[in-house]
C-alpha cells in the first residue's frame, strides 16, 4: 500500500482531504478572513513530512478558502532554528509562524518570543472558529502551555520514540528454534535490557553465519552530531532511571553526584555501557547515523530491533516505496531497567522521548490575526484523519478513532494504539531555557566518550562538570 | 575632474553595499566581541566584559584544538591542491585527444556547492552503502569508518577539497603559463638547461604571482571551511574535524554564545591576515624588491 502519497503526489491528498473540507463551515472562514485580503504568511518549518503536508495540502486548501495566501518555507532542522531565532530575536516579523519543537519551548517562552494563543483568541472573539477547541489536542499540548494553562503553539505533530521490531524474523520458526537453542528462551521482544541485548547479539551473529547484511539492532550513535546524544540522554538513560539529562533542577541544577544530580551516577554509567556494547553490534554505518540515518538502516532490512522516532516508524511499516519492510513491523515499549517502569507509573520519571512540534506565533508577527485563524484551522479535527495517515502523527484526541486512522493503525503494527494507551509513559525534554546550551557545552565531550578517547565515567565526570560551569555562566546556577 | 566624479558614482552602489554588507557589521562583531552575550542566559542582555573573552580564548582547548586541526587541513589541502593544479595545468598545456571534454569533465566540481560536496561525499563514504569503503574493503581488505577513524574522517576531509578546489588552481596556472613569454624559456634550452632548472629558474619565479594569488584565495577559503565538513562528519569523529568554522559556527547559533563566538571570529580574521600577510612576504616581497 502506497500510504505517502505527499511526495508523489500532492494533488490525490488534496482531494482525499475534500471530505473533511466540506464539514468545514465555509461561510465562516470566508468572513473571518475577509479583513485579511491580499496578506500573505510566511511559516518556517523543518522538512517533515508532518510540514510538507501542511505546505503542500493544508496551506493551499486554506488559501482557497479564505483568499489568504501562506508560504511554509520547509528547511534543515538546524536552518529552522537559526532562522526563527534570529527573526524573532531581532523582532523582524520575516515569519508569522514558526515551529517550535518540543525542547525549544521553555527557551522562546523564557525570551518571551511567542504570543499567548489562548488569550489571542479570547481577546478577539471574531476570531475564534466553533471547529477548533483547545481540548481537542492531546496531552502533549501540555508542553506548549504556561503555568495557567495558556497555548502557545498549535500542535502538528508527536511521535513516540519506539522499540521497533521485526515481526517477520522473530516469528519465523526456523530462527525462533536456533534462538530458543542459543538463549533457552522464546523470542519475543525484550522487555529488559539483558533481553534485548541478547536477542541483538543472535541476530548480529546470525547475520554473521548466513552471510546477512543483518545486525541485532540499530544505533543512533554519530561521532559529530547531537543525534547521538540525544538517543543516549533521551531514549536510553530514562529506561536505566535517569530522568532529565541527570541535572536536579530542585537542587540548584546540579549534575554530578556530589551536587545532587545524576549525570555521572553509577546508572548513568551503566546506560552508557549498554549502550556502546549495542553500538559495537550495530551496523557499520552506527557511528555515522543520525535519526535520519537510523531509519533509513531499518527500512533497509538491515536490523532485527531498535529504537527509532515515529515520524520513521510510519514510512518504515507502511511506505513500500522507501522501506523494505512493509508490513513486518511491530512496536513496543522499550526495555527497562528493574523497578523504572513502577517508578514511571508513580509519577517520577518517564521510560521514553515523546517527540513532537506545533506552530508558534512569534510576536514579532505583522499579521497575527490572519495567522491565528490558519493555525485554527490546522488544529481542527476535522483535518487530522488525512493527515495522519499522510505523515503519521496524532495531536488530536479525536483522530485515534477516525475509521481511515483505525485502518492505518493496523499497518503500522499498532504504533497508535501504543501512544494512545501507553504515550503517558513517554515525556518530552525537561523544561529547560538553556536546553541547546547544555547539549552544546557538553556534546563534544560526550563524542569523546563514544570515540573511545575518554573512558565512560571519566566521561561523563566530565559531562556533568561542564554542565554545571555552564549553567553557572548562564546564570541558572547559583 | 569630471571622469574623477563619474568613476566615484559609478562606484557609489558598490562603497553602499559592501559599507552595510561588509564593514558595518565587521564593526559590530568587533563590538559584541567585548561583551559577554547570550539570549538564552539569565540576563539575555549584552554586557561589557572587557578584554575576558580574548583572556578566554588563549586558554580554551577546543579552540587551541579547532586551530591546529585547521592550520593541518590547510597545509595539506592547499599544498595538494597546488601541486596537483600545476600538473593538471601542465597537462592541459598539451594536445592528447578527448583534452576539451576532459577539461570540460574537470571543471564541473566548481560549479557545485559546498554543501551539496558534502552530501555526496558522505553517500559515498557511509560505511555499507559507500562505494569508497565498498571497494577498499573489496580490493584492499582496508576497513574504512569515518564515523570512528579520526585519520580517515581527516583524509577523507582533506580529499573532498582537493577534489572541489584542485580545478580553481588549475584554471588560474593555466592563465598564468599561457601567458608567459617563449624566449626565456627558448634561451634556456639553447643554454642547455634542464627541465628541472627551466621549472625552478625561470617557470616557478615567472609564475609566483598567480601562485601566490591562487594559494590566498585557497586559505581564506580553507580556513573558513564549514559546509562540507558539516555535512560529511558534523566536526566527528569527537572532535578530529572540528575545524575553526564548525567550532565557531557551534559556539555562535546552536548555543547562542554570541559574544565569545564573536571573539573567535576576530581572533581568526586577524589570523588569516597575518598568515596572508606572511605569506606575501616570504614570496613576493623579496621580488618585488628585486625588480
Amino acid at each position: 500500500m502506497n500510504t505517502f502519497k505527499l511526495s508523489a503526489s500532492a494533488l490525490a491528498l488534496t482531494v482525499a482531504a475534500s471530505s473533511a473540507f466540506a464539514e468545514i463551515d465555509e461561510a465562516w472562514w470566508k468572513s473571518a478572513a475577509e479583513p485579511y485580503q491580499g496578506v500573505t504568511i510566511r511559516g518556517v518549518t523543518e522538512s517533515s513530512p508532518p510540514s510538507l503536508y501542511i505546505r503542500e495540502v493544508l496551506a493551499p486548501e486554506f488559501e482557497e478558502l479564505t483568499g489568504i495566501r501562506v508560504d511554509i518555507e520547509t528547511t534543515s532542522w538546524d536552518q529552522m532554528f537559526d532562522k526563527a531565532i534570529k527573526d524573532m530575536e531581532a523582532g523582524t516579523g520575516i515569519y508569522d509562524m514558526a515551529y517550535i519543537e518540543q525542547d525549544i519551548i521553555y527557551s522562546y517562552l523564557a525570551r518571551d518570543f511567542l504570543t499567548d494563543l489562548t488569550q489571542l483568541l479570547a481577546d478577539n472573539p471574531d476570531l475564534k472558529a466553533a471547529t477548533y477547541d483547545e481540548s481537542n489536542f492531546t496531552t502533549f499540548a501540555d508542553y506548549f502551555k504556561d503555568s495557567e494553562g495558556h497555548l502557545y503553539g498549535v500542535p502538528m505533530e508527536a511521535f513516540l520514540k519506539v522499540y521497533l521490531y521485526r515481526t517477520d524474523l522473530f516469528e519465523d520458526p526456523e530462527i525462533r528454534e536456533a534462538f530458543k537453542e542459543k538463549t533457552g528462551r522464546d523470542l519475543e521482544p525484550a522487555t529488559n535490557h539483558a533481553d534485548y541485548a541478547e536477542i541483538a547479539q543472535f541476530f548480529t551473529a546470525y547475520g554473521e553465519e548466513n552471510d546477512m547484511d543483518l545486525w541485532g539492532t540499530t544505533a543512533q550513535a554519530h561521532t559529530g552530531h547531537v543525534a547521538s546524544w540525544y538517543e543516549y540522554w533521551e531514549s536510553v538513560a530514562p529506561t536505566f532511571g535517569v530522568y532529565n539529562w541527570g541535572i536536579n533542577a530542585d537542587e540548584n541544577y546540579g549534575s554530578s553526584v556530589a551536587n545532587g544530580g545524576e549525570m555521572n551516577g553509577p546508572e548513568a554509567v551503566e546506560a552508557m555501557q549498554w549502550w556502546l556494547s549495542m553500538r559495537d553490534i550495530a551496523p557499520p554505518e552506527s557511528p555515522a547515523s543520525t535519526w535520519t540515518e537510523v531509519g533509513t538502516t531499518f527500512g533497509a532490512g538491515r536490523v532485527a530491533q531498535g529504537l527509532v522516532y515515529g515520524e520513521n516508524a510510519g514510512w518504515i511499516a507502511a511506505d513500500e516505496s522507501k522501506s523494505l519492510v512493509v508490513g513486518k513491523v511491530g512496536v513496543a515499549l522499550p526495555p527497562l531497567a528493574e523497578g523504572v517502569l513502577e517508578e514511571v507509573e508513580a509519577g517520577e520519571g518517564y521510560i521514553g522521548y515523546y517527540d513532537g512540534g506545533a506552530f508558534g506565533l512569534p510576536h514579532s508577527s505583522k499579521n497575527k490575526e490572519a495567522t491565528a485563524l490558519f493555525l485554527q484551522y490546522i488544529g481542527q479535527n476535522e483535518v487530522q484523519p488525512d493527515w495522519a495517515v499522510a505523515a503519521p502523527r496524532v495531536t488530536n484526541t479525536a483522530t485515534y478513532d477516525d475509521p481511515k486512522v483505525v485502518e492505518f493503525n493496523k499497518e503500522l503494527g499498532g504504533y497508535y494504539d501504543l501512544i494512545k494507551d501507553k504515550g503517558y509513559l513517554f515525556a518530552g525534554a525537561p523544561a529547560y531555557p538553556f536546553h541547546a546550551q547544555v547539549r552544546e557545552a557538553t556534546a563534544p565531550i560526550f563524542y569523546q566518550i563514544l570515540t573511545g578517547n575518554l573512558g565512560v565515567q571519566e566521561g561523563l565526570d566530565q559531562m556533568a562538570a561542564t554542565a554545571e560551569a555552564t549553567l553557572t555562566e548562564l546564570g541558572y546556577r547559583e | 575632474m569630471q571622469s574623477k566624479r563619474l568613476g566615484w558614482i559609478l562606484l557609489a552602489p558598490t562603497l553602499v553595499i559592501l559599507f552595510f554588507f561588509g564593514v558595518l557589521p565587521f564593526f559590530y562583531v568587533v563590538f559584541v566581541s567585548f561583551h559577554s552575550w547570550n539570549p538564552f542566559a539569565v540576563n539575555p542582555e549584552m554586557v561589557f566584559n572587557g578584554a575576558d573573552n580574548f583572556r578566554q580564548i588563549v586558554f580554551d582547548p577546543a579552540f587551541l584544538h579547532s586551530i591546529g586541526v585547521t592550520v593541518m587541513f590547510v597545509f595539506f589541502a592547499v599544498v595538494s591542491e597546488l601541486i596537483l593544479g600545476y600538473i593538471l595545468a601542465q597537462a592541459f598545456m598539451r594536445d592528447f585527444p578527448g583534452k576539451a571534454i576532459f577539461r570540460t569533465i574537470h571543471t564541473l566540481p566548481l560549479i557545485m556547492a559546498p554543501i551539496i560536496v558534502g552530501s555526496v561525499w558522505k553517500l559515498m563514504t557511509t560505511p555499507s552503502i559507500g562505494i569508497i569503503p565498498h571497494y577498499l574493503d573489496e580490493w584492499f581488505g582496508i576497513t574504512m569508518n569515518i564515523g570512528t577513524s579520526a585519520p580517515a574522517a581527516f583524509a577523507t576531509i582533506v580529499l573532498m577539497d582537493v577534489w572541489h578546489w584542485t580545478p580553481l588552481v588549475t584554471l588560474t596556472l593555466i592563465a598564468a603559463l599561457v601567458s608567459l613569454p617563449p624566449d626565456p624559456f627558448e634561451q634556456a634550452q639553447i643554454d642547455g638547461a634542464g627541465k628541472r632548472q627551466i621549472f625552478w629558474h625561470i617557470t616557478l619565479p615567472m609564475i609566483a604571482p598567480a601562485v601566490v594569488a591562487t594559494v590566498f584565495i585557497r586559505l581564506m577559503d580553507a580556513l573558513r571551511t564549514v559546509d562540507e565538513v558539516w555535512m560529511l562528519t558534523g566536526g566527528g569523529p569527537g572532535s578530529a574535524t572540528r575545524f575553526v568554522g564548525v567550532h565557531i559556527f557551534k559556539e555562535v547559533f546552536p548555543k547562542t554564545n554570541y559574544g565569545y563566538g564573536s571573539t573567535i571570529s576576530v581572533i581568526v580574521l586577524y589570523l588569516t591576515i597575518v598568515s596572508c600577510w606572511l605569506l606575501y612576504v616570504t614570496m613576493l616581497a623579496p621580488r618585488t624588491k628585486r625588480d
